[in-house]
């Protein structure tokens, strides 16, 4: 079992991780701590790698050299450390993959009935609680095709949450939201960081990796260029990269 | 909501419609009434000829010669060898009834209800065995009738479910194992498949009939009948599984992903997440795939068998009834519609119903 009243382990911890695909070198020599509470936002230019590193951390993509440990378990072929992480660190995805055979309430409940093995009352009585915090209860019955966007991601945010993970993985949560979807999901976000989740985000959201990161993380090629608080992040950046890639998505 | 007064498309009269879509032209309102005057020809003379101009019984069937219509007293006279084929006269009610099981069981594996492996297995596993009891005798003092001479609407029905129930599991076992990441697993799964679908069903049929009894020990053939069915089942699954793969693969990985993070096993994943899919993106060419299934059970006639179509040609195939063979397949077409159609409509309740909450 992972050990959640030790808070000096830290959440993640990656050293030295590399990774291919085929030829392309997409990690390189990735060191990277995560601390328990700690929010953390990763952003770079597109292909920088910064998906493949979140997606690395809960082994939907192999890391081929260097260790990442998760809530002091380390990732390995071990299936038994891989299941048991996976039920600790929750993903929140791009494209919301919510299931859309499923009704709202059911994509919910899934694992938390066949993994938790909890009961179908108990099951519904937490997925509504959680869909409730997302501000979508009215919405249960319904089937994710007859959802927004925004409220679809809403709704695979409170799946997440419905398995109590310790970690959660924000890949580009509103890069497929229209503009006036974005708010909605980032306020579930923002309150989510407020009650001390740990929380590792790809976005380009700078307003609120600003206003909730404890860190902002650059990446290109591959690499973490740069890393700081976010006012020194966005205030005085140190790398010409850093700068370029700074003066790119915030000129408009 | 109520104080927003809600707009609604302009209603188009029927009468427009038609005038639109059929009589726009003078060339679209010649090609209508031509098209109109053939149908309704057609259909009268079929009508005339099937129900007017008809003849009924058996003991009428002197007047067939002079009449213009259908001589149905063939039906009249050998329906017993259509449905039962060489099965012993006097047990006739024991294939009666079985066909009746074997239905029942059919239609209820359709209703939403039973749709669990437990219920599904339990409901199948009573249904054959009381198919097989009422069939083959042997227990409750009915008399032993061998397979070779089942025959006709119960057999062409036990064919076609024995050939479904088994050859759908191995479908999927099939089309999962064409999908493995093991490129070995993958390799041998893909050239079984090939390998059957590029053989002949005919082919199949007749080295599971006759070439396999000097290939397998003795206590493994079975009856000829069983042979048969698995090699149908086999040849049915390898299509099938092609379906079912094309079904997985328009399923977008971020599903499998997302089943991943949420800790899901292997087998939870695809029995919760991608098979549901799966299935309702390729229920078209699965129910396709029945369709055919059905129709091609009369090809078990070339290995000996009297399914339905080969008792229809038996029955007309002795003394004054050899000229009515039109009568007697348009009557046996009439039982294949039956079956197939429903099993089409069947389809298409299914598409509506999975298509809830599709967008």
């Amino acid at each position: 079992m992972v050990d959640q009243s030790n808070s000096d382990i830290p959440a993640v911890t990656m050293t030295q991780v590399n990774k291919w695909y085929g030829d392309f070198h997409v990690l390189k020599d990735i060191n990277l701590q995560v601390a328990d509470g700690e929010k953390v936002v990763v952003c770079g230019p597109s292909g920088s790698g910064k998906s493949t590193l979140i997606r690395c951390i809960c082994k939907l993509e192999d890391h081929q050299r260097g260790t990442i440990n998760v809530l002091g378990t380390e990732l390995n072929d071990n299936i038994a450390n891989i299941d048991e992480i996976r039920r600790e660190v929750g993903m929140v995805f791009q494209q919301f993959n919510l299931f859309p055979h499923m009704t709202v309430l059911e994509n919910c409940t899934l694992a938390l009935t066949l993994v938790r093995k909890k009961s179908r009352k108990e099951a519904d009585a937490i997925a509504m609680q959680f869909l409730k915090k997302v501000r979508i209860p009215e919405q249960s019955t319904k089937y994710p095709g007859e959802l927004s966007g925004g409220q679809q991601q809403r709704v695979a945010i409170a799946r997440s949450l419905c398995m109590n993970p310790e970690i959660l993985l924000f890949d580009e949560p509103t890069s497929a939201l229209d503009p006036e979807m974005i708010s909605e999901v980032l306020d579930v976000m923002v309150a989510l960081a407020e009650e001390g989740m740990t929380m590792v985000c790809v976005t380009h959201e700078m307003g609120f990796a600003r206003r909730v990161a404890d860190r902002v993380i650059f990446m290109d090629e591959g690499e973490i260029v740069e890393q700081n608080s976010p006012q020194e992040f966005f205030d005085n950046p140190e790398n010409e990269r850093t700068k370029l890639f700074l003066s790119q998505i915030l000129q408009h | 909501m109520a104080n927003t007064p809600t707009t609604l498309p302009p209603t188009i009269p029927l009468t427009h419609t038609i005038k639109q879509n059929l009589f726009s032209s003078p060339f679209n309102t010649l090609v209508t009434l031509l098209t109109a005057a053939f149908f309704i020809t057609i259909t009268y003379k079929f009508v005339d000829w099937a129900f007017i101009s008809s003849i009924w019984s058996t003991e009428d069937e002197p007047l067939c010669k002079e009449a213009t219509g259908a001589c149905w007293s063939v039906i009249d006279a050998r329906h017993r060898i259509i449905f039962f084929g060489l099965f012993p006269y006097e047990e006739h009610w024991r294939s009666t009834l079985a066909c009746v099981v074997m239905i029942a069981t059919i239609i209820a594996s359709c209703v939403p209800w039973f749709w669990s492996t437990a219920k599904l297995s339990t409901l199948w596993l009573l249904g054959f065995c009381t198919f097989y009891i009422l069939m083959h005798g042997g227990l409750f003092g009915l008399s032993v009738i061998t397979p070779e001479r089942w025959g006709g609407l119960a057999l062409t029905i036990f064919i076609f479910a024995a050939v479904s129930i088994i050859g759908m599991p191995l479908s999927i076992v099939l089309a999962l194992g064409r999908r493995s990441k093991l490129p070995v697993i993958a390799r041998l799964f893909g050239l079984f498949i090939d390998f059957f679908r590029s053989l002949p069903l005919l082919t199949i049929l007749f080295t599971a009939a006759v070439i396999t009894p000097f290939l397998l020990p003795g206590w493994l053939q079975g009856d000829k009948l069983y042979r048969v069915i698995a090699g149908f089942a086999i040849f049915f699954a390898c299509y099938q599984a092609e379906n079912i793969r094309a079904g997985l693969q328009a399923i977008p990985p971020g599903q499998d992903e997302a089943g991943l993070t949420l800790g899901l096993s292997y087998m939870q994943r695809v029995t919760r997440i991608q098979l549901p899919q799966a299935f309702r993106n390729s229920l078209p060419a699965i129910v396709n795939q029945f369709v055919i299934t059905f129709k091609e059970t009369s090809i078990v006639t070339i290995v000996g068998f009297f399914e339905i179509l080969a008792s229809g040609s038996a029955a007309f195939g002795t003394g004054k009834w050899t000229v009515y063979y039109i009568e007697v397949y348009v009557f046996i077409a009439a039982i294949y519609f039956i079956f197939v159609f429903s099993l089409s409509r069947y389809g298409a309740y299914l598409e509506r119903k999975l298509r809830v909450g599709h967008g």
